[in-house]
C-alpha cells in the first residue's frame, strides 16, 4: 500500500477543530502568544495548518489534487515543527506529522521538492554536511593540542553545525572534558540525515543512516553523546525507522544534568544577574520522543490491533537543559507562555521554502522571550539559534555554561 | 468552477492579493472530508479574509451585485461553515482577533469574531471573571459560541445559556448595511441587548443562530459571570498527562451514579432549590470515560473494563464555593441529596481525575476525544425546557437508539447524552451524542436514519427536543412545534436577504 494511504484514517478522523493550531489550555497566558501553528500563524488561510494539510493529503490520495501543481507550497512552507501532532494528539489518535512527512516523500519522489532541497540532498550525499563545504575541512576548528579517547565506547557527534558553530563545539568539549566523560570524536563524522528525512527523500535518508550506523558499529561505540537537538532528534526517533540501533542516544544536556547532580560540575556567578529563558527546539523536544514502530489494523471504532504506542510528544527532553541552566549561579530562568512540548518553532527549517513566515515565525518567538522579561534567549539548537540570534540576543546553552565553568571545572 | 475574473478582482481590491485565494490546494483546507452529514457541500470559488467591518460590507455588497453566495466563518468546525452550493466564497473572520474592551466595571467583553476561547480565558480569569465557554476546544471562536451555535456548557447550573450573555451587538446585513442592537444603537454602548434601541438578539442568535443567513456578525458584548477560583491556574505534567488542581476551598468534584434518569432529575431539582454548587451535569457517560484515557485502545479497556457501569448515569457536581464554611455546608446539603435520590458515590479512582483536572474549561477543551473512537460523531436534541420535560425525552433516547446500535451501526452507548440545568434548576438543556465509525459506510447512512427517526418521535410526542435553528430542512419540520418558526425565519431571511446569497442551506 502506498505509505500516505496508510495514513487515511488520520485524514478522515479531523473535523476542522483547530487544535492543531492554538495552544492547549493548560498552558494559555492570555490574547498573545496563543497560536502554535507558524504557518497557520503568517499565513491565516486553514490550509497552511496541520489539519489543512490532511486535507490536502486526503484530496491527493484520491486523486482530486495533484502533485506539482502548488500544493507544494503548503507543504514545504510548514516547518514541521510537530506542534499540531503534539496537540491533535492531546485528544486524538491521528498521525498528523506522520501524514505530512508521507506527503513528503511522495512529492519529493515524484520531483516535486523545492531546489533548494535538491541542493541540501546533494551536499550531503557529495560532502557529508547541509551546507555544501569540504568534508575536510569538518573540524580545522580543533586546536592542536586537542585529544580525545580513541578507545571510548562514548561518540560525541556534533553534527553539521560545526561548520557555522564551532563554538558550541568546543564548548562541548569543554564542558564533557571538565565533567571528566571519556569520548571520541570521528573524524570523518557525515551529517545524521535528518534534514535530508524531513524534506521528504526517506531514501536518501536510509543510506546515510545505515552508513552512519554501519560506522558506529563497527568502531565499538555503544553511547552517543550530541549537543545539537537536530541530530539528537534524528538518532532517537529517525534512525529506528531504518536500522535496530543497539546505542544509548544522549543530548549533552542530559550529560551535563547528571555531572552537575553528581556534583562534578560546578558553574561560577554571572559577572551579573541575567534573566534568561529557554527556547525548547522542536527536535530535542516534542520530536525527539522515541520512535514507536507499529504495523497492524485499525479496528471499528478506534481499536489499534495490536495496541498502538503513541508518540505524543511527552517523551521529549525538557527538564535537563533547565536543571543545568539554573545550576548557574546568577542565571534567573523565566518561562515563555509557548513551552515544553508547546513551544513555538523558531522557523528555521522553512527559511528558504517560505523566507518572510520563517523571519516573522522567529520575530514572533523572540517577542516573546521579551514578555516575559528575557535578557536573552538560551537554546541547545545551532538552528535555532541562528533564527532567533537575527531579531534577538539569544545563546547557545554548552557556550554560555562552557564560560561559566568555574576554574578547574570538575569538583 | 470559478468566479469571473471581475469579481475576483473586485474582493481582491478590498482585502489585497494577500488575503484571498483561489488556489485548489488552499481551497482544499476548506473543503469538507465528511460526506455522511446532512448538507450537500461544494468546493468553495475563493475564500476571503476581511480584517474590518467596513471590508465585510464590501464584500457582500460584491457578492450581491454578482449573485454569488457567500459563508462566514471562523474555525469552521461547525457544520454550515462550508460551501453549500456552486458559486460560494467563504469569509473567514480569523484575522478580526481584537477583545475591543474589557469593561471591569460593567462587567462584559467586546469582541471581535476571531477572538479564540483559549485567547479570551486567560484575559478575564486574570480579571476575576469567567464567561460561558462551550465545550468546542480551544479554537473555538467565542463570537460563533454566542451567536452561532448552541453554545451551550457545563457550568450553566449556577449560571445561564449563552444567549442570556449576549449584549449589544453589530451585524452587516446581506446586502452590506451595518445592524447595531441593543443599547449600542442609541450610543448608549455595549451593556444592554434589549434597549435603548432595537432588541434583534432573538433574531441573531434564537437558541442557536442562523450561521450568517442574516448577515455577519462582526462585534458583540458578552456578559461576564464572576470567578471565585485562583487568576492564574496551575498546571503540571506534559501533553496529554496535565493535571490541573485548583486550590481549597474552592474547588471540589463529586461525582455519582444512579440507576435512572428520573432519580437524577429529583437530585437535580433539590440541589436547584438548594441553590448550592458551580455546575450540575448529568453528563455523557462515554466522553465520561474517553477523555480519562488516553487513546482509544486505553479507553477500550476501561469501558469494557467497568467504567460502562460505574458512570453509566453519572451525575458531576462542582462545588466551588468561596470559603471553607460554605464548601462545608454545600457538600453537607449535596450529600444529602444524593443519598435522599438514590445515588452512589463511583469509585475513587474515577473521581480523582475530574478533581485533578478542575477547571471545566479545561476539561471541556478535551471533549474532542470523543473522535478517536472512528471519527464520527454528531450531536442531536439539543433543546431546552423545564427538567423534567428534558429528563423526560433523555429517558426516551435509549430506545430510540437501541436499533442502530445492536445492527452496529452506531456506537452501543443509549445512554450518552447530557442534560445540563440551568438558573439553579428553572430548566435545562439536552444534548445527545451519537457516534459511529467513518470507515463503516452503512453508519453513515445510519446517522440519517437515526436523525430522521429521533426527529419524528418528537414531533409525535411534543418533544421539546430539536430546537429550530438556522433555516434549514430540519427547522422547516419542526418550526410547526415552535409557533411556526419556520415560518417567520423564512419571511425574515426574504426581507435582509432577497437574493438568497447568505448561506443558503436551502
Amino acid at each position: 500500500m502506498e505509505k500516505l494511504k496508510k495514513f487515511e484514517y488520520s485524514m478522515d478522523s479531523c473535523n476542522h477543530c483547530g487544535q492543531c493550531k492554538w495552544i492547549l489550555p493548560p498552558k494559555m497566558s492570555g490574547w498573545d502568544f496563543a497560536e502554535i501553528c507558524p504557518i497557520h500563524r503568517y499565513h491565516r488561510f486553514d490550509a497552511y495548518s496541520g489539519q489543512g494539510l490532511l486535507n490536502i493529503s486526503k484530496e491527493v490520495i484520491t486523486g482530486k489534487l495533484k502533485i506539482g501543481e502548488g500544493l507544494e507550497n503548503v507543504l514545504y512552507s510548514c516547518t514541521m515543527c510537530g506542534a499540531c501532532d503534539v496537540n491533535c494528539k492531546n485528544v486524538r489518535d491521528i498521525e498528523v506529522l506522520e501524514t505530512i512527512q508521507s506527503l513528503r516523500e511522495k512529492c519529493a519522489k515524484e520531483g516535486s521538492a523545492p531546489e533548494s532541497l535538491k541542493s541540501l540532498c546533494a551536499n550531503v550525499e557529495e560532502k557529508g554536511n547541509i551546507y555544501g563545504f569540504d568534508a575536510e575541512e569538518r573540524f580545522v576548528f580543533l586546536p592542536e593540542n586537542f585529544s580525545d579517547d580513541e578507545t571510548s565506547e562514548n561518540l560525541l557527534f556534533l553534527g553539521c553545525s560545526v561548520y557555522t558553530h564551532p563554538e558550541i563545539a568546543l564548548a562541548a568539549i569543554k564542558l564533557l572534558k571538565a565533567g571528566g566523560v571519556s569520548f571520541r570524536i570521528f573524524k570523518d563524522e557525515s551529517c545524521c540525515g535528518a534534514a535530508v528525512w524531513r524534506g521528504g527523500y526517506a531514501d536518501k535518508a536510509e543510506k546515510i543512516i545505515k552508513a552512519n550506523v554501519e560506522k558506529l558499529r563497527e568502531r565499538g561505540i555503544k553511547r552517543i553523546i550530541t549537543p545539537c537537538a537536530e541530530c539528537f532528534g534524528a538518532f532517537r526517533a529517525i534512525y529506528p525507522r531504518f536500522v535496530d540501533m543497539d546505542v544509548e542516544v544522549f543530548h549533552i544536556s542530559q550529560i551535563l544534568a547528571s555531572l552537575v547532580e553528581e556534583g562534578k560540575l560546578r558553574f561560577a556567578p554571572m559577572e551579573k544577574p541575567m534573566k534568561v529563558t529557554y527556547h525548547d527546539p522542536c527536535m530535542l523536544g516534542r520530536l525527539s520522543e522515541p520512535w514507536q514502530p507499529w504495523e497492524g489494523e485499525i479496528k471499528p471504532f478506534g481499536r489499534h490491533e495490536p495496541e498502538k504506542k503513541w508518540r505524543r510528544g511527552f517523551d521529549g527532553v525538557y527538564h535537563e537543559p533547565r536543571a543545568v541552566l539554573k545550576a548557574v549561579p546568577g542565571v534567573e530562568l523565566c518561562e515563555m507562555p509557548r513551552n515544553y512540548e508547546n513551544a513555538l518553532c523558531c522557523g528555521y527549517a522553512s527559511r528558504k521554502t517560505d523566507p518572510e513566515m520563517s523571519a516573522d515565525t522567529a520575530a514572533e518567538r523572540m517577542r516573546e522571550a521579551a514578555s516575559v522579561g528575557a535578557e536573552e534567549l538560551v537554546s541547545c539548537c545551532p538552528f535555532c539559534i541562528d533564527a532567533l540570534g537575527e531579531t534577538g540576543k539569544t545563546v547557545e546553552l554548552c557556550v554560555l555554561l562552557a564560560g561559566q565553568l568555574e576554574e578547574g571545572g570538575a569538583k | 468552477m470559478s468566479l469571473a475574473r471581475e469579481v475576483y478582482q473586485a474582493l481582491e481590491a478590498v482585502v489585497g492579493k494577500r488575503w484571498i485565494s483561489e488556489d485548489e490546494f488552499v481551497l482544499a483546507g476548506n473543503r469538507v472530508k465528511t460526506p455522511e452529514v446532512p448538507f450537500t457541500y461544494h468546493s468553495a470559488d475563493a475564500i476571503v479574509l476581511p480584517e474590518t467591518t467596513e471590508q465585510i460590507q464590501e464584500i457582500v455588497r460584491i457578492c450581491n451585485k454578482h449573485g454569488v453566495c457567500f459563508v462566514p466563518l471562523v474555525s469552521g468546525v461547525s457544520a454550515e461553515a462550508f460551501a453549500n452550493r456552486p458559486g460560494t466564497v467563504l469569509i473567514q473572520l480569523s484575522r478580526m482577533n481584537k477583545i475591543v474592551e474589557i469593561n471591569e466595571t460593567d462587567r462584559y467583553a467586546v469582541i471581535e469574531p476571531g477572538v479564540r476561547h483559549v485567547q479570551l480565558y486567560p484575559e478575564l480569569r486574570r480579571r476575576g471573571f469567567s464567561y460561558t465557554a462551550a465545550a468546542v476546544g480551544p479554537g473555538g471562536s467565542v463570537l460563533a459560541n454566542f451567536t452561532s451555535s448552541s453554545g451551550d456548557h457545563h457550568n450553566q447550573h449556577n449560571a445561564s445559556r449563552s444567549n442570556r450573555y449576549l449584549l449589544g451587538a453589530e451585524f452587516v446585513t446581506p446586502e452590506g448595511e451595518i445592524v447595531r442592537t441593543g443599547s449600542l444603537a442609541s450610543g448608549a454602548g455595549w451593556f444592554c441587548p434589549d434597549g435603548p434601541g432595537p432588541g434583534l438578539r432573538a433574531l441573531m442568535k434564537g437558541y442557536f443562530g442562523n450561521h450568517g443567513q442574516f448577515g455577519i456578525i462582526t462585534r458583540i458584548a458578552i456578559a461576564l459571570l464572576p470567578c471565585n477560583g485562583p487568576a492564574e491556574i496551575e498546571q503540571e505534567g506534559i501533553s496529554p498527562y496535565h493535571k490541573v488542581r485548583m486550590p481549597d476551598p474552592c474547588s471540589k468534584v463529586f461525582v455519582f451514579n444512579y440507576e435512572h434518569i428520573y432519580n437524577v432529575r429529583d437530585a437535580m431539582l433539590k440541589i436547584g432549590e438548594a441553590e448550592i454548587a458551580a455546575t450540575v451535569l448529568k453528563y455523557f457517560y462515554l466522553p465520561a470515560t474517553l477523555m480519562m484515557t488516553n487513546s482509544a485502545d486505553e479507553f477500550w479497556e476501561k469501558w469494557e473494563g467497568g467504567y460502562k457501569e460505574a458512570l453509566s448515569m453519572p451525575l458531576v457536581v462542582h462545588l466551588a464555593p468561596r470559603s471553607e464554611a460554605e464548601m462545608e455546608y454545600e457538600e453537607k446539603i449535596l450529600l444529602e441529596i444524593v443519598e435522599e435520590t438514590g445515588g452512589k458515590r463511583i469509585p475513587r479512582e474515577i473521581e480523582q481525575w475530574w478533581d485533578e483536572h478542575m477547571d471545566f474549561f479545561m476539561i471541556v477543551g478535551r471533549l474532542q476525544s470523543v473522535l478517536r473512537l472512528g471519527g464520527g460523531w454528531m450531536p442531536n436534541k439539543l433543546a431546552s425546557d423545564s427538567v423534567s420535560h428534558i429528563c423526560e425525552v433523555g429517558a426516551s433516547v435509549n430506545a430510540l437508539l437501541s436499533e442502530f446500535t445492536e445492527s452496529g451501526k452506531l456506537f452501543d452507548a443509549p445512554e450518552n447524552y447530557q442534560i445540563i440545568p440551568m438558573e439553579y434548576g428553572h430548566f435545562a438543556h439536552i444534548e445527545v451524542l451519537i457516534m459511529w465509525d467513518r470507515t463503516n459506510p452503512a453508519a453513515g447512512r445510519g446517522v440519517g436514519e437515526y436523525r430522521a427517526r429521533s426527529r419524528n418521535n418528537d414531533i409525535e410526542k411534543s418533544f421539546h427536543a430539536e430546537t429550530p435553528g438556522s433555516l434549514n430542512v430540519s427547522t422547516e419540520q419542526i418550526g410547526p412545534l415552535y409557533c411556526d418558526a419556520n415560518v417567520w425565519l423564512r419571511k425574515i431571511k426574504e426581507s435582509l436577504d432577497p437574493n438568497n446569497i447568505a448561506n443558503p442551506l436551502i
